[in-house]
């Protein structure tokens, strides 16, 4: 541009607006900076819009709508799950990449990488409980969105297909979520896989349940193999899936429109695409503003979770030979895990979440009722509450609060130290473990409140379980805290019992405290005691 | 159209939503200060948090593996392996057997590797070989667990050599520079406690080092073999089965243990000293006390 004659023809300041201008232009993919003002004060956009050049002008605004209908802006009609679904993967994108510097996935150093993020990295624990809180957010987000789509009926004509894509990615968050779980390398992560593959196995016929199994694991156990291959699974393959899904179902959900609300049209109408030019609200500047605010409020109130109130767990190294006690999957396979207890690994691992997916990608093609208002859907939404219901209780008897009690003493020990976690004791520390002998026939207390609460609560436990258990009867617990080694405690429970037969039993169980270790719990406030001066308490 | 209960969620204004957004980054700006500024000592608390978990994970080990050897407290054997838990081997050792390395290094490998060989070895028992790298059950991890919990006795061990603690050897019996009066930092002479006439057969048992090999719980039986020595839980059903009465046998095998080879075990893995080092007093009642059905431990 030749920049003199235009001089000449305005003035100087007048040339050198225009240019601002002009910049200023290409960056909003054209919107003047006039208009961008009009915007912020609220005023109605002139005839034709100018506020829609971004979305021809801009790759990523091109594929959102350029309005939407006023009554689906509304936050409860949708909660922005969608959106949110879509934003977390984003969240785990970005930290998970930051994650993947410090990680090697071979089993001599991945988990060591673990601690080392742990410990060395700034902003390492940071970036990996958010990735965790991320993950554990997505699932409970993805589901939510199904059940919000589920309950509106917003999978009927012509959205049928919108769903089963829904339900493709809900798997892959799932699956997504469940490979990642191996990477730590730790106890935890180690035998919930093992367990999750092995469900693979039961797959009818036996050759091809164990050629599943085979290649998932790599090899008959889970080794250096597997683990390269849950972290492919991880970091790319579904990822790529993902995103690929991703696309097709937000095609559709732009194609036909966010469903209105049902009462807004006829039964069996769908006027979605139809929006009368009063009732728009246009993506630019409303409901972009209201996306960005409540992503960023999100994101807060990821992070305060984050500092506070979370903590990924770490348990010990991956340990092929030994399976600790009451080893359980991710809360979100706990349904699954409870349905193992009660049925065959063919019929719960394999047969009814096979049935169920079909079922669930099927649901738009099975219900053939046309109408989305509640009342004319009475069955769906009902059945649909049961499910609900079924799932929640499959789940608590995933939990190792139904049907998996081990031994009597076993079980106390586990409740107040358990083999991995941190458990009552490892939280109350070093400091509250005063040494000495105490037995709960002679109901010690000492000086530390702390411990006089454990020394109750192992009591209490041992008393409970006598009760219940016809084979544990006069049973007491001796409780011996000896220095090991210089700030190395030992503590040794021993629990010694008459069975129903009246024969005496014992059961001891040792294990070590460090002074300087932490141990936490993965929801909870955390703990930050190491910001106290050394000495103090 | 009626407002529903959670008509509160609708925020319209524009203003009202970019504020909250404002408030919000504001908010997420100062939740990541306030993490960096107390990054350093999170790191530091972690650094330590680790470092204490590995040396409980060593200490686990080493209750399940070591304690038979080296003691459960780690001041060793007498004739079966050296202490650990002794202020020679923390300032002295490595300069006695020439080794330029740390001393980390020298556990570690000691571990890994162990002692393989019988050539110049004053000890009873071989150290196995621990890692299994060389065949044994150890991961890399756990021999460094093992290590640091073996080298967290230093603090406790520097105290040795004081009038209350007086052995700084605490059972190293191939220390040449025992001889040498100690310099500054190294271990002082050792003071021989004054003996307090007969020790009891349990004391003995236990440090004469039998214990090492000998479990006195388990039978001695074709399917339940003591891998090192023979198993003493039957004792009194056995010890008459080889030609003399039981009581002979037993003190024959302590005082001359090469006499007689059990079928399967090897001669000269006991120490054949134990005559000089007990009375014959308490050999008598070590003998009595291993033969009796009934022993008390």
């Amino acid at each position: 541009m030749a920049v003199q004659p235009e001089i000449e023809k305005k003035s100087f300041v007048q040339t050198v607006l225009d240019t601002a201008d002009d910049v200023f232009t290409r960056i909003t993919a054209g919107i003047p900076a006039g208009e961008v003002r009009r915007m912020i004060r609220g005023e109605a956009p002139g005839r034709p819009n100018p506020r829609l050049k971004p979305h021809s002008e801009a790759f990523l605004l091109h594929i959102k709508p350029t309005y939407y209908h006023e009554s689906v802006t509304k936050f409860t009609h949708t909660f922005r799950l969608g959106l949110l679904s879509t934003y977390l993967f984003f969240v785990e994108t970005i930290t998970g990449l930051i994650l993947m510097i410090w990680y090697a996935p071979t089993p001599e150093r991945a988990y060591e990488d673990m601690i080392r993020l742990l410990s060395n990295v700034p902003f390492g624990q940071f970036m990996r409980d958010m990735h965790r809180l991320g993950a554990e957010l997505m699932v409970l987000i993805v589901t939510a969105h199904m059940v919000r789509t589920y309950l509106t009926g917003s999978y009927k004509a012509p959205r049928q297909f919108t769903w089963f894509t829904g339900v493709i990615l809900l798997v892959v968050t799932l699956f997504l979520s469940f490979s990642g779980y191996l990477l730590p390398w730790d106890q935890l992560a180690f035998w919930a896989v093992t367990i999750g593959t092995s469900m693979a196995e039961a797959v009818p016929p036996a050759i091809v349940g164990e050629t599943v199994n085979l290649l998932a694991r790599g090899a008959p156990d889970i080794g250096a193999n597997g683990l390269l291959r849950f972290y492919l699974l991880h970091v790319l393959f579904l990822p790529l899936l993902l995103f690929l899904f991703f696309f097709v179902h937000y095609y559709k959900v732009v194609h036909f429109g966010i469903s209105l609300p049902s009462d807004e049209e006829e039964v069996g109408q769908d006027t979605a695409n139809k929006v009368p030019a009063d009732r728009r609200v246009y993506f630019l500047p409303d409901v972009m503003i209201d996306e960005a605010s409540f992503l960023i409020g999100f994101t807060a109130l990821m992070v305060l979770l984050t500092a506070f109130f979370f903590s990924a767990p770490l348990e010990s190294i991956a340990n092929p030979q030994s399976t600790p006690l009451h080893t359980v999957a991710p809360w979100y396979f706990y349904w699954l895990q409870g349905l193992l207890k009660i049925a065959d690994k063919m019929i719960a691992g394999v047969i009814v979440p096979g049935v169920l997916l079909v079922l669930l990608a099927a649901i738009p093609y099975l219900d053939r009722n046309p109408s989305r208002r509640g009342r004319d859907r009475r069955v769906a939404i009902i059945s649909g509450i049961v499910a609900g219901i079924v799932m929640i209780i499959l789940s608590w008897m995933g939990t190792p609060y139904y049907a998996v009690q081990g031994a009597p003493a076993v079980e106390v020990v586990q409740e107040l130290m358990p083999e991995e976690g941190a458990g009552h004791v490892r939280e109350a520390g070093y400091q509250h473990l005063p040494l000495g002998v105490y037995d709960t026939r002679e109901h010690p207390t000492t000086d530390d409140a702390k411990f006089n609460h454990i020394l109750h609560e192992f009591e209490a436990s041992i008393a409970r379980f006598e009760e219940q258990d016809p084979s544990f009867n006069n049973a007491y617990g001796i409780l011996k805290i000896t220095q090991e080694q210089p700030r190395l405690k030992r503590i040794t429970w021993e629990i010694y019992w008459l069975s129903a037969e009246g024969v005496e039993d014992r059961f001891v169980r040792t294990f070590f405290l460090h002074e300087d270790s932490l141990y936490w719990e993965q929801y909870g406030l955390r703990d930050f005691s190491f910001l106290r001066p050394p000495g103090q308490e | 159209m009626k407002r529903p209960w959670y008509s509160f969620l609708y925020v319209r204004s524009p203003i009202v939503k970019i504020g909250l957004g404002i408030a919000s980054l504001v908010l997420t700006i100062v939740l990541l200060l306030f993490i960096g500024i107390i990054e350093e000592r999170r790191m530091e608390a972690q650094t330590a948090n680790w470092a204490g978990r590995e040396i409980e994970k060593g200490a686990e080990l080493y209750a399940n593996n070591c304690y038979n050897c080296h003691g459960m407290d780690g001041k060793g054997l007498p004739g079966v392996a050296p202490a650990l838990h002794s202020k020679y081997f923390f300032t002295q050792r490595l300069n006695d057997i020439g080794w330029s390395g740390s001393l980390h290094d020298y556990v570690a490998l000691t571990v890994a590797a162990g002692r393989p060989s019988r050539v110049q070895s004053q000890w009873a028992q071989m150290m196995p070989t621990w890692s299994n790298r060389f065949g044994g059950p150890f991961r890399d991890d756990q021999v460094q667990a093992v290590t640091a919990f073996v080298l967290n006795w230093e603090e406790d061990a520097m105290q040795q050599g004081a009038a209350d603690n007086p052995d700084p050897w605490q059972y190293f019996e191939d220390a040449p520079s025992r001889a040498v009066v100690g310099e500054d930092g190294a271990p002082v002479a050792a003071v021989t406690p004054e003996p307090t006439g007969p020790r009891p057969p349990q004391e003995l048992f236990n440090v004469m080092g039998c214990l090492g090999c000998h479990n006195l719980d388990q039978p001695q039986t074709p399917n339940n073999r003591g891998p090192v020595g023979p198993n003493l839980g039957n004792l009194y059903e056995t010890a008459g089965t080889h030609g003399e009465d039981a009581a002979t046998y037993v003190h024959n095998s302590i005082v001359n243990p090469n006499a007689y080879i059990s079928e399967g075990y090897t001669a000269g893995i006991m120490p054949a000293n134990f005559g000089e080092r007990m009375s014959e007093e308490e050999i008598n009642s070590l003998v009595e006390w291993l033969l009796d059905p009934n022993r008390q431990r």
